[in-house]
């Protein structure tokens, strides 16, 4: 494959199709970005708003309704993924000490929750118990504990070359040390990819919202968003902007986070993925 | 997990004791995940024993099995659970077949930097929320002067009156699929090229110097490497079919509950759309979906095992 | 596979095991409210005063956070701590979407007095009172009602009457009357049919506008789009009367129980519920009915017909009487709505066409939404009697915090010092105001400055006893309005209360909307749809009847 081939048919064809298909992921996406910029809703796709405005995006600042929801998603968000990552590091790294008593019995105790779970209704009731009901950091504490992410910790951690523990530990480190001046540091990339992990679904969940809060000031944006487009119930504002602009600007915030760090970040979002799927 | 419980330790002499006394600081770092997971995992298991009982408001009484009864006889329970499994397979199949496809021939792609790009691109959608993917997609298949997809057909001259797509009940099962595989085909890419790339390219070499043309090498070379990868993705998955809930709670609607409901969008109507709900009824559905949910894991698994020599828990 | 699944099944057990010994706490406060938990002190009331006070409010407590709510709370505890002779603090959880009956029902099962977060006292309609009223959940409060300091002022003493059980019991308090809602029309889509509002006399008059509406091209924009007529909802049954939207069509038919001559009877199943889904049908395969229609919700609706997009908008909307004029009027001002000659849109009020005033006489009032308070269970008054007195006896004293539920906050809602103020400024809808020190007079919206604001809570002439302050708010739609309705409407049907009924209210009401929307899309006929009822629920409603017949003798 590394030669230089000469074009066939065969070539031209699949670039044509695969550009067709990379318009069809863009065509939506830059319709949504321009239109959020457009002060009257047009149905065409256009390459560059005709009536520019900023009207959506100062609306959505300006409007307690729609930024208080914004910064509780940056904040769930930011915890939440901190959280994720120390509970996922302590558990992947207890899971690695083979020799250790009990051991199995916590991986169980871990992996049987993959199989099993009480269900909505219980674990409503559970949550109500705890005083995360009607409370934003029912988001935190929902996928702060991730079975999945911590047993892919775990492998990145057996990835870690042997030698280096053994060379911790005739430098006399007690495997509290090891853990966090050999092991944290070598494991850059995986606190990355798994954080990126975790960061996506806290920001992007909606349903966890949709069933625990009703509390207007406790909502994520995925919630607001989905409640002001789907319910049509748009904010009062001061702002006068077309509700298809602030729509658009809405759904633009919503998505703006990771479209912005992704292209710079995609390596560790693959290898979080590579790993889950092909060594588990 | 499971590639080193089962060989025997070799070091087992010092007493046990001794042994956990050494790993005492582990046992400090693994307490906080085990009272994590107690509370937020286990805790709510004891919540099933509602499955038999009444829980209307506040006045709970035992009624034995009940909740099973009515849930068997429930029309629209049985419903809702061939909904799931219809959805849940035809999208997995969908999404799977498209994304090996993808993924065959974007690798023929002789240009890095494009491939790099086409890769890119694909990937994007899978980091917007259901809620943001449905958003969009139920603003350009509206029927309103701004609904991009009617008005574009309409001005083609190919409609003459706007489809509510999302409403209709032939429509938006197909809807489903596309929006499905317009935000996740990309990324069920990433695992199959993550196998394309350990082929040996020794291989297309030979190939190439038998006089194989670029469909046979595909269908030789390609797809045969991919096979198993493939059954891996779908074992993997099918464990998980009956947890649909997000992606089409955000796109289903009262007009087609009847295509459109599925197990976990049934419990979430009948707990809180309802005016007085039977919280032991639905704990009940809720049970049943995680018992069933239980064997497809354990048939996973084993199929797994079967496959790859090694189970997905 | 063997050792594995034992190793599994072991740890679940050992887990479970754990956690039912030492969870004692954990897993019986998950029981809550089987226990009954008569501790006799909920959170807020301590050593027999009231500290604190929860409630759930809809949407119809306007100072929403947005707009002002802070500082009504901030007045309220202050006015109302004075009146106490101690301090006390007002909680207000303020559900706004559309869920208010599904969420007030998770937050009454799930939670118990005593709970942080559980109320007090909070809103419910009509409808969801009487699912409520027999549950135990509620406190009866005919004898702090009978005794209260209110009853020398009230001038409506009717609608509380109505609440009460055969039994004299009272689980709700109403505040006001109903009110109702009447069918507004936009005055240039009117003038574009080539009517006045006097043409509109009978349902075919209603129908042809409505066609005109839809096929004529209304907006001016050369192209079609626009619909008739929309409602949040075909008929509305989850609430009486049931017929508040669309009355037009729905005409004398009642979609549930009501008594005729005397007699119960399942209007569902009556020859004019079959003709008025046959004329919904009708109006929805002409396409004259806005489809949206069966999604929305009364938010979006209203929305859709005060868009700032006029060209899938309606030409007619029917909504709440009285103050939603202005309301509604304010809207199509602030969205820049036209006719056709470029001049600002308003609306005209359709006085109830002939069927309507045939079969009922005008149209419907309906039963008051009410005020709950909870039950604490322990057989001592002493909280409730307490939240009434900090709560309800407050609402209506006449005074300062009637004021506060009726206008809102002063100086933020109101004000009575002298100022200037101008709306809409810079455009041909600016509009100024000047008032003089001591002169009552409403404020800008504390999140529009370009409307002014209308009401609270309370609508000044629907309270069953008003303010004695002297505070009027002279806005001559909002007059227009509420004398409208008070000219052109009637009481409804009372609604029906039984035992059963109360079980199956909510299957009934979410089978009978599926019906009506089947029918009216044309998936079933009318006819099959009242069938399928009565297949289903054919022996429930007999039973119910006959409960409801035997308590009227």
């Amino acid at each position: 494959m590394g030669k230089k081939q000469k074009l066939t048919l065969f070539d031209v064809i699949n670039y044509i199709v695969f550009i067709l298909l990379a318009l069809i992921i863009i065509i939506p996406i830059w319709k949504v970005v321009v239109d959020s910029f457009n002060a009257v809703g047009v149905y065409k796709f256009q390459l560059w708003p005709s009536d520019p405005t900023f009207a959506g995006y100062l609306t959505i600042m300006s409007t307690a309704k729609l930024a208080r929801p914004f910064i509780n998603s940056v904040v769930t968000t930011i915890i939440g993924t901190l959280i994720g990552l120390i509970m996922a590091t302590l558990g992947g790294y207890v899971l690695c000490q083979y020799e250790m008593p009990g051991r199995n019995l916590f991986s169980y105790f871990l992996l049987f929750t993959m199989i099993f779970s009480g269900g909505m209704i219980p674990e409503y009731l559970v949550m109500k118990q705890l005083g995360l009901v009607d409370n934003m950091w029912i988001l935190v504490v929902k996928h702060g504990m991730n079975v999945y992410n911590l047993v892919l910790m775990k492998n990145f951690f057996e990835g870690i070359p042997g030698s280096l523990y053994e060379a911790a530990e005739l430098d006399g480190c007690s495997p509290m040390k090891t853990f966090t001046s050999v092991v944290l540091p070598l494991s850059k990339a995986a606190l990355a990819s798994i954080g990126l992990m975790f960061a996506v679904t806290i920001w992007n969940d909606y349903s966890t919202v949709q069933i625990y809060i009703t509390n207007p000031t406790q909502v994520n944006f995925q919630y607001q968003l989905r409640v002001m487009i789907m319910d049509g119930d748009t904010p009062t504002t001061a702002y006068k902007v077309s509700q298809n602009t602030l729509y658009y600007a809405s759904i633009v915030c919503a998505i703006l986070p990771f479209m912005v760090a992704y292209p710079f970040l995609q390596k560790y979002f693959v290898t979080g993925v590579n790993a889950g799927a092909v060594k588990e | 997990m499971s590639n080193n419980q089962d060989t025997t330790p070799v070091v087992h002499k010092k007493p046990l004791k001794l042994r956990m006394w050494n790993y005492r600081g582990f046992y400090l770092m693994a307490l906080p995940v085990f009272i994590f997971v107690l509370i937020i995992y286990y805790w709510p298991m004891l919540g099933v024993r509602y499955s038999f009982y009444s829980y209307k408001l506040r006045d709970i009484h035992f009624v034995g099995l009940d909740n099973f009864t009515q849930l068997f006889k429930e029309k629209e329970f049985w419903s809702s659970f061939r909904n799931t499994l219809i959805i849940s397979i035809v999208k997995l199949l969908l999404n799977t077949f498209v994304a090996v496809i993808i993924s065959i021939f974007l690798n023929e792609m002789t240009s890095m930097i494009c491939k790099k790009f086409i890769q890119t691109v694909i990937y994007l959608p899978h980091f917007m929320s259901y809620a943001v993917v449905a958003a969009i997609f139920t603003l350009f298949l509206s029927t309103s002067s701004t609904g991009f997809v009617n008005e574009t057909l309409k001005s083609m001259g190919i409609i003459t009156k706007s489809i509510d797509f999302l409403h209709s009940k032939t429509m938006w099962r197909p809807i489903f699929y596309l929006i499905n595989l317009w935000k996740e085909t990309g990324w069920g890419t990433v695992i199959f090229f993550a196998t394309l790339s350990g082929i040996n390219t020794e291989q297309y070499e030979a190939a190439s110097i038998d006089g194989a043309t670029r469909l046979q090498r595909i269908r030789y070379i390609t797809f045969p490497a991919l096979s198993n990868t493939i059954i891996i993705v779908l074992i993997l998955n099918l464990a998980k079919v009956l947890n649909i809930f997000e992606p089409v709670f955000v796109l289903y609607n009262s007009r087609v509950l009847e295509v459109s409901d599925v197990i976990s969008t049934y419990i979430y109507r009948k707990t809180f759309l309802t005016a007085i709900p039977d919280y032991g009824y639905t704990t009940a559905v809720g049970l049943f979906k995680s018992l069933v949910g239980c064997v497809l894991m354990l048939a996973s698994d084993i199929a797994s095992k079967k496959v790859r020599g090694r189970g997905i828990i | 596979m063997k050792k594995k699944l034992v190793s599994l099944i072991l740890c679940s057990v050992m887990a479970v095991g754990l956690l039912a010994g030492c969870g004692g706490g954990g897993g019986g406060a998950a029981e809550g409210g089987s226990s009954g938990s008569g501790s006799g002190s909920s959170a807020g009331f301590v050593d027999g005063q009231l500290n604190s006070i929860n409630i759930i409010v809809d949407g119809t407590v306007t100072a929403t956070v947005d707009a002002g709510q802070a500082e009504f709370k901030a007045q309220w505890e202050e006015a109302v701590g004075e009146k106490l002779g101690h301090p006390i603090t007002l909680n207000i959880t303020q559900l706004d979407h559309s869920d208010y009956s599904g969420t007030v029902s998770r937050t009454l099962t799930t939670g118990q007095p005593g709970d942080a977060g559980y109320p007090d006292a909070l809103i419910m309609s009509a409808t969801m009172l009487r699912q409520y009223q027999t549950t135990g959940l509620l406190w009866n409060l005919a004898s702090a009602y009978d005794n209260a300091e209110f009853q020398s002022r009230v001038n409506f003493p009717q609608v509380n009457e109505n609440i009460r059980t055969p039994d004299g019991a009272q689980y709700g308090f109403a505040p006001t009357y109903g009110n109702g809602c009447v069918t507004y029309i936009k005055q240039g889509w009117l003038d574009a049919a080539g009517k006045t509002i006097d043409d509109i006399k009978t349902f075919d008059d209603y129908y042809a506008l409505l066609k005109a509406f839809t096929e004529n091209d209304p907006d001016g924009n050369g192209a079609g789009g626009t619909y008739g007529v929309i409602a949040a909802g075909f008929g509305k049954l989850d609430e009486a009367p049931f017929i508040n939207y669309m009355p037009e069509f729905w005409q004398g038919a009642y979609p549930s129980f009501y008594q005729k001559d005397g007699t119960w009877v399942d209007g569902f199943t009556e020859q004019a519920t079959i003709d008025a889904l046959a004329r919904l049908h009708q109006a929805y395969a002409d396409g004259i009915i806005d489809p949206d229609t069966e999604e929305a919700g009364t938010k979006q609706a209203r929305e859709k017909f005060f868009s700032n997009d006029q060209t899938t908008s309606e030409g007619a909307f029917t909504y709440w009487a009285g103050t939603w004029l202005r309301t509604l009027s304010d809207n199509l001002v602030k969205n820049e709505v036209k006719k056709a000659d470029g001049s600002q849109e308003t609306l005209v009020q359709l006085p109830p066409i002939q069927e309507i005033k045939d079969t009922w006489g005008g149209y419907l009032n309906r039963e008051a939404p009410v005020w709950v308070i909870t039950d604490d269970g322990d057989g001592d008054d002493a909280r409730e009697q307490a939240i009434f007195d900090a709560l309800f006896e407050t609402m209506l004293d006449g005074d300062k915090v009637q004021t506060l539920w009726t206008y809102g906050a002063e100086d933020v809602h109101w004000s009575t010092k002298a100022e200037e103020f101008k709306t809409n400024e810079g455009t041909e809808n600016e509009a100024s105001y000047t008032y003089e020190e001591g002169q009552f007079h409403l404020k800008q919206s504390p999140n529009d400055p370009n409307t002014i604001w209308k009401k609270n809570h309370l609508d000044a002439v629907l309270v069953i006893a008003p303010l004695t302050n002297g505070y009027v708010s002279d806005d001559p739609l909002v007059t227009e309005g509420n004398n409208f309705f008070l000219e052109n409407a009637v009481d409804a049907p009372a609604a029906a209360s039984s035992e059963t009924l109360s079980g199956v209210e909510a299957d009934l009401v979410s089978t009978k909307t599926q019906l009506v929307n089947m029918a009216v899309v044309g998936e079933i006929t009318p006819e099959e749809a009242v069938a399928q009822y009565t297949e289903q629920y054919g022996d429930v409603c007999a039973t119910i009847l006959e409960e409801l017949n035997s308590a009227a003798e």
